[in-house]
């Protein structure tokens, strides 16, 4: 089942934190919305959910509209940040809760409630009470809590960001198989990159209520389409630019000082003025010689070794500061004060408008 | 903004009844009292100028209770400090401390002193046998040491629990800078817990000045605002109430000053403690142990004395006044179950309907304050705090002068007696109630409702039994303080609606302490058993909520 959102508008107080968002959520899309706190991600997932009224709009699932139906009517299914389980019942209660309220009961639907905790790992904590789980376990009693009524949507509010470094890796991968195996839409709130990179079929990158760029992990890491965008998902350096030479196949070129570089052009009409981004990883380092011009001329000012890869900061001749990641052999090897030349790939590298 | 989707929900249908039930039996009965003082023919408040025994009582009642609060720093802060930081022997008995204030009714605490203290009283006459002449226990003397053994508990309460909350970490940095371990005392937990101090030392204050049963028992001739409210009251009967409406009005804005004061005060001065270590509390042995344990307990043991005394005295043989000691008797008791069983069974009757009303309301209305808010939902929060305000006898003359007759006869009616005990314990349930919804997450809730289960069923299936620990110790508090309740009832009963506590105040009037202590004994029995039952077999933190 889709989910078509068009046109939404959505304010507190007067103020519009969602204004005239459309999107749509192929069926089956593991789904994540991608930004800061603040950025509206949170109303959006909750609009959706019908927790939030929109003030203008509308959002259907698949073909019918339930902007204005009430959030226990839409079947779906929902995991929160802070688990949400019911602490006065045991996991098996938990879970059984919307099955009971669907009028299901009896040993059917124990059933399915034990079914459902088995494939999360959680067959043997079914009599215990969430007080008793660790903070992986929980949320795993959630997830089993919200699939088990074989909801139409799966939504999920930052469900990872209470539990520890290897647990949400763990979980991460729990919710990916569930995902694919019932092949339900799923919408994913999260403001950790690694995780909308690694799970998503599609992230939509929001800043202050609008989704900024929509497109499959690799197209939002790789092709960055705004500043804010490159910014937030990875790490990137940022000088603003003006191109000398807008060439036919698609590059630009720009004089920074005496040397030059290419990057991929992506200034439209007359435009000269843009914003040049490079990802740290993506620059390479070399010793200076006076031979070569192409690439960016820099003094080496910090060095940080952090085992797979030394993270230098180098000086560009204005005093501008940029970050490069060198990996390979001998990574640390660049001291500080070394002049040195950082090139990239012109497909890597990439002009935008400011 | 009211918006179609709320019409929709049953919430702001059901705010508009709590508000409606709300506005007729607390902001009517106020309103009236604060009108009456003028609306007569003569105005209440030159009368009150031109009379110097009611601005003597208001002096008085301001003297009273400046003293009291006094007294009651002096004890309970220096007790909560010991008990907080120190093992000491005897430290066990001091635990009961809460218990003892919520148990005994202000009113056997005063007849109980009387009986040990009084003319005719048990240590009077012992020494007076040696040749010791105490000074009258009726006045000033008795008013300042029965109010100081009543109320001192609140200060010791309200302290132990910031001395407990305080990161004793703090001091221990305060030491590493350079500072003494009593200079650091002072100069770091001192200021952090001064606020909760001055905040309990003010609803002391408070509390005195609309103290009923002590100040009626003991005040004898000295004029003080709720005696003079009350025999104003009891005076004007059926004609205008034009002055017990002024006096109330002077308490009302009185104690309002008060509560803002305290308000301000907390909000000033409320620190965030990042981490709670509190200090682990270390045993004090030798001299020292044993001079703050044998104060602790001296003091526990002061407090305990009414029981004593109660107990010993409902089966002590009499005849009038007359207490025969050392001869035992059942007549007493037989009087309480057999003979005039009526207050007993009043007393189980409207306090059980006033916990059972008022618990249901403060659950439900608390969940529109604090989950489903609405243009009404902060007025229901207003108003239902106003009792806060009003001192029992102050309520006792709003009901009467509202619902004597007119629109709404409820005089001599059971429904009167239980909507007394009702609106004036009413908060305590609300502070419970709320205190338990703030820490609900709105999350669970939108849990259950994403998973199919409607607002109102959500809220029995899942919110309620949340509550349930929390609604039940309530339940109890608001028990306990309904049965001793005696400021308000005793203006609104009607003969043959006796409560316990207004048979007790009526027999000590009469000087008949064998059948007082006979009913107050029962009266004590009627709080302390469903307490027992209520940590011992349910295992419920009753003071959790306090």
């Amino acid at each position: 089942m889709g989910i078509d959102i068009k046109n939404l508008y959505v304010n507190y107080g007067g103020m519009d934190v969602i204004a005239d968002l459309s999107l749509t959520i192929p069926e089956g899309c593991f789904f994540t919305l991608l930004g800061p706190s603040g950025c509206g991600k949170t109303t959006l997932l909750r609009t959706i959910a019908g927790f939030v009224q929109a003030a203008k709009g509308n959002i259907y699932f698949q073909s019918q509209d339930v902007t204005r139906l009430p959030p226990h009517r839409r079947n779906i299914g929902m995991v929160f940040q802070d688990y949400a389980l019911f602490p006065d019942k045991t996991v098996a209660e938990n879970v059984a809760y919307g099955l009971r309220a669907r009028g299901e009961s009896g040993e059917a639907m124990m059933k399915k409630v034990r079914h459902e905790l088995e494939h999360v790992g959680l067959g043997h904590v079914m009599d215990r009470h969430p007080a008793a789980l660790s903070g992986g376990q929980r949320q795993r009693v959630a997830l089993a809590r919200a699939m088990v009524i074989k909801p139409q949507v799966l939504l999920m509010d930052e469900p990872l960001s209470n539990l520890d470094a290897k647990l949400r890796i763990q979980i991460r991968e729990t919710i990916s198989d569930l995902q694919r195996e019932a092949n339900i839409t799923t919408v994913f709130v999260t403001h950790d990159q690694e995780e909308a990179l690694s799970m998503s079929d599609r992230i939509g990158v929001m800043n202050k209520g609008k989704v900024e760029q929509l497109g499959t992990p690799k197209e939002i890491y790789a092709t960055p389409r705004t500043a804010y965008v490159a910014d937030f998902v990875g790490a990137a350096n940022r000088i603003n630019v003006t191109v000398a030479e807008a060439n036919a196949d698609g590059t630009a070129r720009i004089m920074l000082g005496d040397a030059a570089i290419l990057a991929r052009n992506t200034l439209t009409g007359t435009s000269r003025d843009g914003i040049l981004i490079m990802r740290p990883e993506d620059l390479r380092l070399k010793p200076r010689t006076s031979a070569e011009m192409q690439g960016l001329m820099g003094r080496v000012v910090k060095r940080q070794y952090l085992g797979g890869k030394t993270s230098y900061k180098l000086a560009l001749p204005d005093e501008t500061l940029i970050n490069v990641d060198s990996h390979g052999d001998d990574h640390d090897g660049f001291e500080i004060g070394t002049d040195v030349i950082a090139t990239i790939d012109p497909s890597k590298a990439m002009v935008i408008a400011s | 903004m009211i918006r179609a989707s709320d019409l929709r929900a049953p919430w702001l249908w059901l705010s508009l009844a709590a508000l409606v039930a709300l506005l007729v039996f607390i902001v009517y009965p106020v309103a009236n009292i604060l009108t009456a003082s003028v609306s007569g023919d003569q105005n209440g408040w030159s009368r009150l100028l031109a009379d110097p025994r009611g601005l003597t009582a208001i002096l008085n009642a301001l003297i009273l209770a400046s003293v009291v609060t006094c007294t009651c720093v002096l004890i309970g802060v220096p007790l909560a400090y010991v008990t907080a930081r120190y093992r000491f022997f005897g430290k066990s008995i001091i635990a009961l401390l809460p218990l003892i204030t919520l148990v005994i009714p202000e009113v056997i605490s005063a007849q109980t002193w009387l009986m040990a203290l009084g003319n005719n009283g048990l240590i009077t006459r012992f020494l007076r046998d040696i040749g010791i002449q105490l000074p009258t226990f009726y006045g000033w003397f008795g008013l300042v040491t029965v109010m100081t053994f009543v109320y001192y508990t609140y200060v010791y309460i309200g302290t132990v629990a910031a001395i407990s909350g305080f990161d004793s970490t703090l001091e221990e940095a305060a030491q590493s800078l350079g500072t003494s371990p009593a200079r650091s005392r002072m100069k770091v937990m001192l200021p952090v817990i001064l606020p909760s101090i001055l905040a309990s030392a003010l609803l002391v204050f408070t509390m005195v000045v609309g103290n009923f049963a002590i100040s009626m028992i003991l005040a004898n001739r000295l004029p003080l605002l709720s005696v003079v409210t009350y025999q104003a009251a009891v005076s004007e009967g059926g004609a205008a109430p034009v002055m017990q409406s002024t006096f109330a009005t002077v308490s009302v804005v009185m104690v309002m000053l008060i509560l803002f004061l305290n308000r301000w005060i907390v909000s000033r001065g409320r620190f965030e403690i990042a981490q709670g270590r509190g200090a682990r509390p270390v045993p004090i042995t030798g001299w020292r142990g044993a001079v703050i344990g044998l104060a602790a307990s001296f003091i526990v043991i002061v407090s305990l004395v009414p029981l004593a005394v109660i107990a010993v005295g409902a089966f002590t043989v009499s005849r009038g006044p007359v207490m025969q000691w050392g001869n035992w008797t059942l007549a007493n008791m037989e009087r309480v179950f057999i003979n005039a069983p009526q207050p007993l069974v009043n007393s189980l009757i409207y306090a059980g309907a006033a916990t059972l009303i008022g618990i249901c309301f403060s659950a439900l209305v608390s969940y529109l304050i604090i989950k489903k808010r609405n243009a009404v939902t902060p007025w229901l929060d207003y108003i239902s705090s106003i009792p806060l305000a009003l001192s029992g006898t102050v309520l006792g003359i709003g009901l009467v002068v509202s619902f004597n007759s007119g629109w709404l006869p409820l005089t001599g009616t059971a429904t009167i007696m239980v909507l007394a005990l009702l609106v004036r314990r009413l908060p305590f349930g609300m502070r419970s109630a709320q205190a338990t919804l703030h820490n609900i997450p709105n999350s669970i809730e939108e849990a259950s409702i994403s998973l199919g289960s409607p607002p109102l069923r959500t809220f029995f299936k899942v919110v309620l039994p949340m509550m349930g620990p929390a609604i039940a110790s309530a339940a109890i508090l608001t028990w306990t303080t309904s049965v001793s309740e005696l400021s308000a009832s005793i203006l609104v009963y009607s003969g043959g609606r006796e409560t316990l506590t207004i048979q007790v105040f009526r027999l000590i009037g009469s000087n008949l302490m064998a059948y007082a202590s006979a009913y107050g004994l029962v009266l004590i029995a009627v709080i302390i058993i469903p307490i027992i039952v209520a940590t011992k077999v349910f295992k419920i933190d009753v003071f959790a909520s306090k």
